[in-house]
């Protein structure tokens, strides 16, 4: 949603090069130090801090729709290192002008500088100057994308169960927060989910996230469009218009699933908007979760048939039976095959294959795989948080007392105990340059060159 | 935090006392005395009424719910706390307050839109202001008021009460009157905004006129109303506040609680201290009046007085936000809108600010 900062989306590769040609050859420090004009008239803005003048600007991080993140360093003895996150003025090269700040930005401004807990991301202070928001956050080594992404390196192995226990233990922590005081994140992915060196989980990206304390106006009509595409819950993909925290409860059972088998558990397509604006049906999406978990039902789902798009379901495949199928197909009753088992989920055995799997990395005859002290427990969890009805989803708290961190071993404040290994730092870049030339929309970094590319875009806002 | 007021930077950051505002008032205007001098401005009760005034033209002219434009005052309220008036064009300021207000309370309006909006609505004043000038001071705003943007308002615990003090639409609208007109006084920056709810509730209990129609309510102040009903009614709220106070008093002392009644020896001699029952404003000695028990909305106002009692709430506060109450009405009666407007005008003009 964009008043007043047209998002940037859909910079294909045509535009490419003309981005190029606007600012090559800026180098990370420059980024910080293009100022235009200071103060004009009498009610002209001047900073009472420049950004640079606090902190020693080391490299570049990340960019997305917003701008770009820098890591820093305080000048003053500040301790600990720093993530600058500079939005962009709206026409970047030409003369910026004021031009409002955008909603999103107000939102995380208002918001960061109002949450206050160990797992939701340090806002240190916001400075603004010459037309750029520079917001200044505790800096974090890790993210659980890059980690995800490590244990998909040579040879694929996976993250060691407690690790996810307390990774899962902690994100949760920081949703419950969140939740009581009224914020809905609306945009957890692995990519958004901070990790200390010291194993703290952080929840970052507060872009999207805003109140839900008896709103104005429906949440829909702000935003058409929440959550990116493989994390989005099935209400907000069968239209909802007024939802809950349980559509970050959704992501989370999301990001739990990846965490387990390293891949997005949905990984579907997203339907681009067409010129009207009109938001479409997301049907590869919304397949590749009834692949998995089955038709929905209003058994089990009372206020399914009243969802926008209800009436899209039966245009959906019934997930393939592959236990049961045979006689299914070949018994001389006439059932249509959609009715058995069409709402039957297959998330047990995709949890069970999933954490039974013969890693690589384990060998032969090693024995069980890493993964199944996690057992049934784990199945449970994951099955309350990826709940089709939003009402009977497991919440925040309610997770939070689930039997799966109470058995086996008590579950670590910092995900990285007894870990013999490290995982690679984040990577900085020195230059800005080659961010410039690849201003694809979403969230782009250095450090993790294929997988990012396949990623769904950041998401599309209004 | 953002629902909890008690973990909220309003609280922490934006919450004074009367000597702290006064402070920060008078150092200002030691800072630059000739200014002062040269640009006389009315009181600062008129001031903000005139403010008020002009956000609620603006906000009602895009259609800006009320929520909206009450962030935008306690913005401008915020925001002037340390920045001289007289080095702002406050139409300016004001146009930015409701832009910025209307983001966060995600009723967003396009700055384009709103800032032509307020050039047609105030031409001579703004006449150099476009677009980008209501930018430039959406960052003055934001860093005055240190990005901390989210503010509790009053209406969400009134809304809350409803059930609880079984409010009628009329005591509903009317208590809603009194939030809207506290914005034209200080009590934002004095006290926690249940508070300010709970007063409201109180007022429009007591004020309630069993003949006199409520509906001046709806016009926007609830000046009349308080008029109307007299001193007989703020007696009624200054005894149920007494009444109040001697219950949570004895509770506290572990003495029988609930024990002192209406019209007790206890709450009478509060009642006196406290320099109520001396008869405010149009007092004509009927204070008493209203107690015959007949009276059903006595039996209200003594379950509000009950339920203060056992709460935790600050009634000390209550009967300061009362007191403010009382005075910004009287005050209201002179106000003078085209003396304030002319007075702005003059140092806007003076100091090229609508340049």
């Amino acid at each position: 949603m964009s008043l007043t900062n047209p998002p940037s989306t859909a910079a294909g590769p045509g535009s490419v090069s003309a981005v190029r040609n606007q600012a090559l050859k800026r180098s990370v420090q420059a980024a910080f130090e293009d100022s235009a004009d200071r103060g004009t008239g009498s009610m002209g803005y001047q900073s009472k801090v420049r950004v640079t003048d606090k902190y020693k600007v080391v490299g570049f991080i990340s960019s997305g729709t917003y701008g770009r993140v820098y890591k820093a360093l305080g000048r003053h003895g500040q301790t600990g290192e720093f993530a600058i996150k500079k939005f962009k003025p709206d026409k970047e090269g030409e003369q910026a002008s004021y031009t409002g700040i955008s909603q999103s930005a107000v939102r995380e401004m208002a918001l960061c500088s109002e949450l206050s807990h160990g797992n939701v991301i340090r806002l240190v202070e916001i400075i603004l100057e010459d037309k750029c928001i520079f917001m200044v956050f505790e800096y974090a080594e890790h993210d659980l994308l890059q980690i995800i992404h490590h244990h998909t390196q040579n040879p694929r192995h996976p993250i060691p169960p407690a690790t996810i226990k307390s990774i899962m233990f902690q994100l949760l922590n920081g949703c419950q927060y969140l939740h009581t005081n009224w914020v809905l994140h609306r945009d957890l992915k692995p990519a958004n989910i901070m990790v200390t060196s010291g194993g703290e989980v952080k929840i970052g990206d507060l872009g999207l996230a805003r109140l839900s304390y008896k709103p104005l106006h429906s949440l829909y009509s702000g935003d058409k469009v929440v959550v990116t595409i493989w994390y989005r819950a099935p209400e907000l993909l069968l239209g909802s218009r007024h939802y809950t925290p349980a559509i970050d409860m959704w992501a989370v059972g999301c990001i739990f699933a990846e965490l387990l088998s390293l891949r997005p558990i949905f990984k579907g397509e997203e339907a681009k908007m067409d010129s009207k604006k009109t938001v479409p049906f997301q049907r590869n999406q919304m397949q590749k979760i009834v692949d998995i978990m089955g038709l929905p039902t209003k058994e089990r789902w009372p206020l399914l048939t009243s969802m926008t798009e209800y009436n899209q379901l039966p245009t959906l495949q019934p997930p393939i039976n592959h236990s049961g199928g045979h006689h299914g197909h070949h018994g001389h009753h006439y059932q249509a095959p959609r009715q058995t088992g069409a709402g039957v989920s297959h998330l047990e055995k995709w949890y069970y294959n999933t954490i039974n799997q013969q890693t690589s990395g384990s060998g032969p005859g090693s024995g069980t795989s890493p993964l199944s002290i996690l057992g049934a427990e784990g199945y449970k969890l994951l099955a309350g948080l990826l709940e089709y009805d939003p009402e009977k989803r497991l919440t925040a708290a309610e997770a939070l007392q689930h039997p799966f961190f109470s058995t086996g071993d008590p579950v670590s404040a910092n995900c990285f105990e007894g870990l013999k290994t490290e995982y690679p730092h984040r990577r900085v870049s020195q230059d800005d340059n080659d961010i410039r030339t690849s201003s694809l929309p979403g969230t782009k970094r250095s450090g993790l060159p294929d997988d990012t590319l396949a990623r769904p875009v950041k998401r599309a806002k209004e | 935090m953002a629902a909890n007021y008690w973990e909220s930077t309003q609280r922490k950051h934006w919450q004074f006392t009367k000597d702290d505002l006064a402070g920060m008032r008078q150092r200002l205007d030691e800072e630059d005395p000739a200014l002062v001098q040269m640009f006389p401005l009315p009181q600062l009760r008129h001031l903000n009424i005139y403010f008020n005034q002009q956000i609620n033209r603006l906000g009602k002219r895009l259609g800006v719910r009320q929520q909206a434009m009450a962030t935008a005052q306690v913005y401008l309220k915020r925001f002037y706390t340390p920045p001289p008036i007289r080095q702002t064009n406050p139409y300016l300021v004001i146009t930015t307050a409701l832009y910025l207000a209307c983001k966060m309370e995600e009723c967003p309006q396009h700055i384009r839109m709103l800032s032509q909006e307020a050039r047609s609505l105030w031409p001579s004043d703004l006449h150099g202001h476009d677009a980008p000038r209501v930018g430039e001071c959406e960052f003055s705003l934001i860093s005055e008021m240190h990005s901390q943007l989210i503010v509790h308002q009053p209406y969400r615990t009134l809304l809350a009460l409803q059930d609880e003090f079984a409010l009628t639409q009329d005591e509903m609208s009317l208590a809603w009157t009194v939030i809207n007109d506290h914005y034209m006084t200080d009590l934002p920056l004095l006290h926690p905004p249940h508070v300010v709810a709970l007063t409201a509730v109180l007022w429009a209990l007591v004020l309630r006129p069993s003949g006199n129609a409520p509906g001046t309510a709806g016009g926007g102040n609830a000046g009349a109303a308080a008029a109307a009903a007299g001193a007989g009614g703020v007696a009624m709220a200054a005894t149920a506040l007494a009444q109040a106070q001697a219950r949570a008093a004895a509770i506290a002392a572990g003495g029988g609680a609930g024990t002192p009644g209406f019209g007790s020896q206890g709450s009478q001699q509060q009642q006196q201290q406290m320099g109520f029952s001396q008869g405010n404003s149009q007092g004509d000695g009927q204070a008493a009046e209203p107690k015959k028990a007949t009276d059903p909305r006595l039996a209200k106002v003594q379950r509000f007085a009950a339920w203060l009692a056992d709460s935790n709430i600050d009634v000390e506060a209550m009967v300061d936000c009362t007191q403010e109450l009382i005075s910004f009405y009287e005050c209201h009666e002179q106000y003078n809108d085209k003396h304030t407007r002319e007075q702005i005008t003059r140092f806007i003009k003076a100091r090229s600010l609508d340049k």
